[in-house]
């Protein structure tokens, strides 16, 4: 596949058909601020600075054991459990800290979904698991749930694969089904931004590319933040790239520019291949 | 080395050599076994595994004919009536003998075995009610909750529960629990029952403890251990990934307890629960030492005195063998067929709800 063809999408087009109403929102939807972590005596992740705009892809790159899980998950705050979790600095969404005391975890999670490396489906039927997380929030009424179940699987592109068996075992479905069912799960309860942590590592190249495609389907009504090794893929979907080194944001930048201008030295060195 | 072994004069030393060579002996036989068995391992293997698989096959098939062979002649004289009728009479031992269908039986001898299959029931189902939220609960709380070191301790005194003889928790349960309960829980229950179905059957008098309710409570403390130790080892089994996706999603830890981490050990969960349940059906002592034994009617609420087959069973089997026609013991082994039967019943049934209830959700093929 010839990749420079395949342009990102141009982000921050238009800003302004992203305010909702007359009440302007904060144009970055997330915010880290100067965050560190660590966990017990060890330090994961020091002063991450990254603002992340409303309705644009970020793709998340660095070598393994960079912080980049650990960063991704702070931001719906499914670190807070791991024992020895500290942190200084701070997240905001939408201009709140995801530490506010009065803030909502559940909510937060509503907010911010989440998608794994591998595929997690609920012990439970096809259509019960696109509609877990709704029947737990209490979002729809129970004669709704069928239309939800089929409209989000539509939309994942699942829909003609499994209309016949929604009652089944999601177990028996391939790996890139899988992800997708996971994907519609997560879509269900409505969120504004969705994290995803290498959510195509585990597929073949077809899932890989129907997952993609999807993605960049639901930018700008989402806001994206994609956890990749494949740097082909960060190009392909992403419209702004960020570099992790040991803990620490090194680059980050529309990723055009982060391609092809590495600022650093060390992003000039993993995105030509030479570590990582 | 017998002769040596009796003789009071000999020396330690020549003991000890003696054994040590009896010793060697053993070990090379032993050696020789094991190479045997690893050269043909296959086969032996297969062998062995099929042998053990069907022990238990021809006992269970065994155990079913015996009884039914034994039992046949009251069979044909209590009829079907022995499942619904609720009297008791062993006849007059030491008068006339009369002959029904060929049986020789007391005069007056009628069998009636409804309050024991129904208290047996009631019993079991009330005590897997209590001990089902308990065993689960504290499944969760010892995988979930707890600090390691405190979980491993309680999951020990779980285990040594199991193994309490049920003697020990029947009389403590006639002696203690039976009074404490009646003395100081069942009137509160009794007074603040709805009257509305099934739950009506909490009102009423509550007697001295020696009732339905104690006798579930002790089955409930006899099976909880079975089935919160399996839980616990089933959930600690859950991978993770499907759990913090719960988690991810904004599910309360409640609700990821009920909607995905049950859910994924729920065949087990019931495999455990059948076997407490059967634990339950066929408890003898415990039963017989809290209820008392009364026959001949059923209970009329839950404190109401009661028996169950096994406790009949036990009690009844010395003063059967003064019939000497012998029917009293042909009707005692008509009463453990039909333990068996339900026992048997219980199994399969317990079996198919899975089959079918699990059927779409289970954990199987791809992507585990
Ligand atoms: N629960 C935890 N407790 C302690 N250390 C942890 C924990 N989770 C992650 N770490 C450590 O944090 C560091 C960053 O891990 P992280 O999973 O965020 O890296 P990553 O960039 O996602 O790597 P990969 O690309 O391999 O997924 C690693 O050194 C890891 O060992
Ligand atoms: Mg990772």
């Amino acid at each position: 596949m010839d990749l420079d063809k395949i342009e990102a999408p141009h982000a921050g087009a238009s800003l302004a058909s992203l305010v909702d109403g007359d009440v302007p929102r904060p144009r970055n939807v997330l915010r880290s601020k100067d965050l560190s972590l660590r966990f017990a005596s060890k330090t994961i992740l020091t002063g991450i600075d990254l603002p992340i705009r409303r309705g644009s892809i970020t793709a998340l790159i660095g070598p393994t054991g960079s912080g980049k899980t650990t960063f991704l998950r702070t931001l719906n705050r499914m670190n807070d459990k791991v024992p020895g979790f500290a942190h200084t600095g701070d997240v905001l969404i939408d201009g709140e800290s995801l530490w506010a005391r009065h803030a909502d975890l559940l909510d937060l999670r509503r907010r911010v979904g989440m998608v794994f490396q591998r595929p997690n489906p609920f012990p439970m039927s096809i259509r019960d698991n696109v509609v877990a997380g709704v029947k737990a929030h209490r979002i729809a009424r129970r004669g709704q749930l069928d239309l939800i179940a089929e409209r989000r699987l539509q939309e994942v592109g699942l829909w003609d694969a499994v209309k016949d068996r929604l009652g089944d075992s999601p177990f028996r479905l391939s790996g890139g089904q899988q992800q997708l069912l996971c994907l519609a799960r997560a879509l269900a309860v409505g969120p504004d931004i969705l994290l995803l942590d290498e959510p195509t590592s585990s597929l073949d190249p077809m899932s890989t590319e129907a997952i993609e495609h999807l993605l960049s389907t639901l930018a700008p009504a989402l806001t994206l933040v994609v956890v990749t090794h494949n740097l082909a893929q960060a190009r392909r979907i992403s419209h702004e790239t960020v570099l992790f080194f040991d803990g620490t944001l090194v680059e980050h930048g529309p990723t055009a520019d982060l391609f092809a201008n590495p600022g650093d030295p060390r992003t000039q060195r993993y995105v030509s291949g030479r570590i990582g | 080395m017998t002769t040596a072994d009796r003789s009071p004069g000999v020396p330690p030393a020549t003991l000890v050599l003696a054994a040590q060579r009896a010793g060697r002996k053993l070990t090379t036989t032993a050696k020789r076994a094991v190479h045997f068995l690893l050269r043909h391992e296959d086969s032996a293997w297969v062998w062995a595994a099929r042998t053990a698989a069907v022990v238990p096959l021809v006992a269970l098939v065994l155990l079913i004919t015996v009884l039914a062979w034994k039992a046949w002649p009251a069979i044909e004289v209590n009829g079907l009536g022995f499942l619904t009728h609720s009297k008791w009479d062993t006849g007059n031992l030491y008068g006339a003998v009369t002959k029904t269908h060929g049986v020789s039986h007391p005069a007056g001898a009628s069998y009636g075995a409804w309050p024991l299959i129904a208290g047996t029931l009631e019993s079991s189902g009330i005590a897997l009610v209590i001990a089902l939220p308990v065993s689960i609960g504290a499944a969760f709380a010892m995988t979930e909750r707890m600090p390691r070191a405190v979980s491993r301790v309680i999951g020990f005194f779980v285990e040594l529960l199991a193994g309490v003889p049920s003697v020990i928790i029947g009389l403590w349960g006639a002696l203690t629990l039976g009074p404490l309960l009646a003395r100081d829980v069942y009137p509160i229950i009794a007074r603040h029952a709805p009257q509305v179905p099934v739950l009506r059957y909490l009102r009423g008098p509550t007697g001295v403890g020696e009732g339905l309710l104690t006798s579930s409570v002790v089955l409930a403390l006899m099976i909880v251990p079975i089935i919160a130790a399996t839980t616990r080892d089933l959930l600690k089994q859950v991978p993770d990934l499907p759990k913090e996706g719960a988690r991810a999603l904004g599910m309360t830890d409640w609700e990821v307890a009920r909607r995905v981490t049950l859910p994924w050990v729920k065949t087990g969960v019931v495999g455990a629960t059948v076997l407490g349940l059967g634990r339950a059906l066929g408890e003898t002592m415990a039963v017989a030492m809290v209820t008392g034994v009364v026959l001949g009617s059923t209970a009329r609420n839950v404190y109401g005195t009661m028996t169950t087959i096994a406790a009949t069973i036990v009690s009844q089997l010395d003063a059967s063998f003064t019939d000497a026609t012998g029917f009293a013991v042909r009707t005692l082994a008509e009463a453990a067929l039909v333990l068996a039967v339900i026992t048997l019943l219980v199994n399969v049934g317990a079996r198919l709800l899975v089959r079918r209830s699990a059927g779409t959700a289970l954990p199987v093929g791809r992507g585990i």
